[in-house]
């Protein structure tokens, strides 16, 4: 009767998810790779800039100023990042290819004023096990036959 | 904001914004035991006032804030916008770069769709099994779009004059092993849920909207063909592609809430139907037109029109030869619906363990109705 | 009493009881005292041996550890196995990767919490109703044999129809509860508790009857007895099926659990209620489910009848029962992730249109059976 494999039916499809693997990545202590063009956190190239205001021209948010660096001449980018929606003009347009995109997107704080990025700041990327202690795997994702899985593949 | 008053010797209840189920709106329901004699929709809790900030940005820099109308359709709102300033700088876009814009939309359609069923299914009896399962496969075409884009959701790709990007090496492939993977799910969904007894039971003939009443009201998207009229901009004026992607526009002629969550079930599987075709089939060529960064348009009116995956969108843009365009007005799909929504309580009785099936079969995102 | 009658009340003593008397009586408490102090552990370990099983039967099984073991590891159970379902982890931080000490974190942080009382409740109602609630439906568990001379509360002829008159009065509490609660989503939830219950506890109760004249007595062990060679459900399949329904239905769980259901009333009848009370809200769906689960084991699918292993009667039947509800239970709770819920009106047609015939039509059946002498 149909009124008996309406009833089943959704049983023995349900079931079989019991014994899959969790789809969940366990961060902190697993982090997955990025692809290569993910928009993180940006990296600033000192002597590739030179200080053409087309990054804060373009920008929507309004998040890029050119302010001072002592120890050199010109001005460089300051990115501020309460309110940079990582849209990517800036990395698009430079004439120079001076501002890149990383992976790392671990931006919390305790202090509003240190989400304000001068430019020193933004020449070095921290490493990921200073930011994340727990950090002990990288992880990637794989399609199998039926399903869509982790799997760890380095380890940090 | 003054609502009307109560239907005497009836109870009023605040679906309120406080609410596991309710989204970011106040649904006021006036209800006699379990007969929703009225609804009334208190919407405005999320209005950002969009369209104002569109008139202080150029049109380049306009692009990023517009996009984040619907947080999960992104590129078919941010296409309606691009178009029209397409239309307003006279720039024209490659074909490829056509072809792309086609495969994103799509692919955004389906994260759009997987998501609504998802509601939809926990609507009806929180249980979010479903839900979380489309999750894990939306994970699959987020993914993608970080491969492609960089970003996964709020994706920023297009520009006037085509995309930014090519596609990157390998990617047709995985598109093709991502669309068999889905396809592959759809069965299991279909038997598991759709054809699931007590979801037919809540879903079958609950809140019918009869053709003539869907035109009357000016429903639009999955609301409107699932009453059994085929409305959809994508065949009636062809844009980005849709012209030779070859599909078919769905309809069914039950007019419930089972036949809009069938309407959306059976749009991802055209949808992957596109993508495959777009994966064989694209062209070769350039991908972007040079554009300069920030061009003056010359004075005038233009208008554009896409199909969302909850609707149709216009943009009518008003440019006065400044950088910034002078007054953009959007449509949104889910304020229209919305309206449908509220005259439901007099064309058919809903009892109000009904409300959140009604509601997620219309499927409004509240950011895209307030603006 | 005045100072000047007490004077003389003590005047009156002192001068007709006489002192000596007065030495002895104080001399005869001493040493008595004394004397049961001295022989205490002698006296507690002479009560424990004779009332072993009482005792046992009090604190473990089936009484207090029972029912709050039971809560704890189905609520934990439930969570993961659901969790996996949902492909999720589950609890997993608490208590080593399993997280089985998550509940006993829940419910500590549940007891530190302050329980917020709204202005307008009838407080009366809203403070103890919650406190009544795991406590009548653990009253109708120890009515369960789970032995032939391991039950509880050994009424005897009257079992069966003292658990459905405890029953009778687990419905009430919500209603009181939700309606003192001033809330329009929780009176709601009270109403659609009432609609329920009524419509789903008169097939059951039909249903109840038909299995205590196939068997002879209204006595649980006799029930369980009766079944011996065949478990109740072959004869009596549509009553099966019916108080398999009205173990969901009883509990409150999906797919009937409208009257607390979260998507339409934010939690129904247990809108407003918060800190311990709602751990005891909470903790009352799992007892109630206990109940109907092993009434339902009782009556239909044999009880604690099953094969004897090792040659210990009573151990072995005990691990019988505990099997077949710990199956039970886990297709109770794993049906909340198949199946959405009913809507009200369908829950009011089941329970009136169909349940209710085809009991009436299960007792017809029975009487039939019993008056033909096939059983």
């Amino acid at each position: 009767m149909s009124l008996i494999r309406k009833l089943l039916k959704p049983f023995m499809i349900v079931l079989p998810h019991v014994f899959r693997n969790s789809e969940t990545v366990a961060y902190p202590t697993e982090r997955p790779i990025f692809p290569e063009r993910y928009r993180g956190r940006h990296l600033l190239y000192f002597d590739k800039c030179i200080s053409c205001n087309t990054c804060a021209r373009v920008c929507p948010c309004n998040s890029i100023e050119l302010v001072d660096v002592e120890g050199r001449e010109g001005k460089y980018p300051q990115i501020d990042y309460q309110t940079c929606s990582l849209c990517g003009y800036c990395v698009e347009f430079c004439p120079k290819n001076a501002l890149e995109f990383t992976e790392f997107v671990e931006f919390s704080e305790y202090d509003r004023s240190k989400l304000i990025y001068s430019p020193e700041r933004l020449t070095t990327v921290p490493d990921l096990k200073e930011v994340l202690p727990m950090l002990k795997w990288r992880t990637e994702v794989y399609h199998t036959e039926t399903a869509m899985k982790y799997r760890k593949v380095k380890e940090v | 904001m003054s609502e009307p008053e109560i239907i005497p010797d009836l109870m009023r209840v605040s679906w309120g914004p406080q609410h596991p189920m309710s989204g970011q709106t106040r649904i006021l329901l006036d209800i006699d035991g379990e007969k929703v004699h009225r609804i009334i929709a208190d919407l405005g809790f999320t209005h950002r006032g969009i369209e104002k900030i569109l008139e202080n940005r150029t049109f380049l820099k306009g692009i990023v804030p517009i996009e984040r109308m619907v947080m999960a359709d992104t590129p078919n709102i941010g296409i309606g916008y691009v178009m029209a300033i397409e239309e307003a700088l006279g720039v024209e876009v490659p074909e490829r770069a056509n072809w792309i814009r086609s495969l994103i939309c799509e692919m955004a359609r389906i994260n759009s769709h997987l998501y609504a069923f998802g509601l939809q299914v926990e609507a009806t009896g929180y249980f979010p099994a479903v839900f979380l399962w489309t999750t894990v496969d939306r994970a699959w075409i987020v993914d993608l779009f970080a491969e492609l884009t960089g970003a996964r959701w709020s994706l920023n790709f297009f520009l006037p004059g085509g995309v930014f990007k090519d596609l990157p090496d390998g990617f047709e492939k995985k598109v093709i092993e991502g669309v068999h993977y889905l396809r592959r799910r759809f069965q299991k969904y279909w038997e598991a849920m759709v054809e699931n007894y007590t979801f037919e039971m809540r879903c079958n003939d609950v809140a019918v909207l009869k053709p003539e009443d869907a035109i009357r009201l000016g429903a639009t998207g999955p609301v409107i063909r699932g009453s059994g009229i085929p409305m959809d901009v994508r065949r009636d004026e062809p844009y980005a592609a849709y012209g030779d992607l070859d599909f078919k526009v769905i309809t069914e002629d039950a007019c419930d809430s089972m036949a809009r969550t069938k309407v959306r079930f059976h749009e991802i599987g055209q949808a992957l139907n596109m993508m495959e075709q777009v994966a064989n089939e694209i062209p070769s060529g350039p991908v972007r037109t040079k554009v300069p960064l920030f061009a003056r348009a010359k004075a005038g009116e233009y208008l554009s029109r896409v199909e969302t995956s909850r609707g149709e969108l216009g943009v009518h843009m008003f440019t006065d030869g400044g950088m910034n365009p002078y007054r953009v007005k959007i449509t949104s799909p889910s304020l229209r619906n919305m309206y449908v929504f509220e005259r439901l309580a007099e064309l058919d009785e809903i009892l109000m363990a009904d409300i959140p099936v009604v509601v997620n079969s219309i499927d409004p995102w509240y950011l895209d109705s307030d603006r | 009493m005045n100072p000047i009658t007490a004077l003389m009340k003590i005047f009156y003593i002192c001068a007709y009881v006489p002192t000596d008397t007065i030495v002895e009586w104080i001399s005869d408490m001493f040493n008595l005292s004394i004397d049961v102090l001295l022989h205490l552990p002698q006296y507690t370990m002479e009560f424990l041996t004779v009332n072993i099983k009482p005792i046992l039967q009090i604190v473990v099984l089936p009484g207090l550890l029972w029912v709050i073991v039971y809560a704890v590891i189905a609520v934990w159970f439930e969570r993961k196995l659901l969790a996996r379902a949902m492909l999720r982890v589950g609890p997993y931080y608490c208590g080593g990767r399993a997280g089985w000490l998550q509940l006993i974190a829940d419910f500590m942080k549940l007891f530190f919490k302050e329980i917020i009382i709204p202005r307008d409740v009838n407080w009366l109602f809203f403070l103890t109703m919650p406190v009544l609630l795991p406590s009548v439906p653990a009253l109708a568990v120890i009515l369960i044999p789970f032995d032939a001379n391991w039950v509880l509360w050994d009424i005897g002829g009257m079992g069966l129809p003292m658990f459905f008159a405890i029953a009778g009065i687990a419905p009430l509490i919500p209603i009181f509860a939700g309606w003192a609660s001033n809330n329009k989503y929780s009176f709601i939830g009270a109403w659609r508790v009432a609609y329920m219950y009524i419509s789903a506890e008169i097939p059951m109760v039909i249903c109840g009857a038909s299995v205590a004249i196939m068997a002879g007595s209204f006595n649980l062990v006799d029930i369980v007895e009766a079944q011996q060679n065949m478990w109740f459900f072959i004869p009596q399949f549509i009553g099966f099926v019916i108080f398999f329904l009205g173990v969901f239905i009883e509990s409150e769980r999906t797919p009937f659990d409208m009257p607390g259901a979260e998507t339409e009333l934010v939690l129904g009848w247990r809108t407003e209620y918060s800190g311990v009370l709602y751990g005891f809200v909470m903790f009352t769906e799992y007892v109630m489910l206990q109940a109907w689960a092993l009434l339902f084991i009782t009556l239909y699918l044999g009880g604690y009848n099953g094969p004897v292993l090792f040659g210990a009667v009573t151990a072995s039947h005990i691990f019988w029962l505990i099997l077949k509800f710990v199956i039970l239970v886990t297709i109770v709770i794993f049906s909340r992730v198949v199946f959405p819920r009913l809507r009200m009106d369908q829950m009011l047609k089941l329970g009136w249109y169909y349940l209710t015939p085809l009991a009436i039509l299960n007792l017809i059946f029975t009487l039939a059976l019993k008056m033909w002498g096939v059983y």
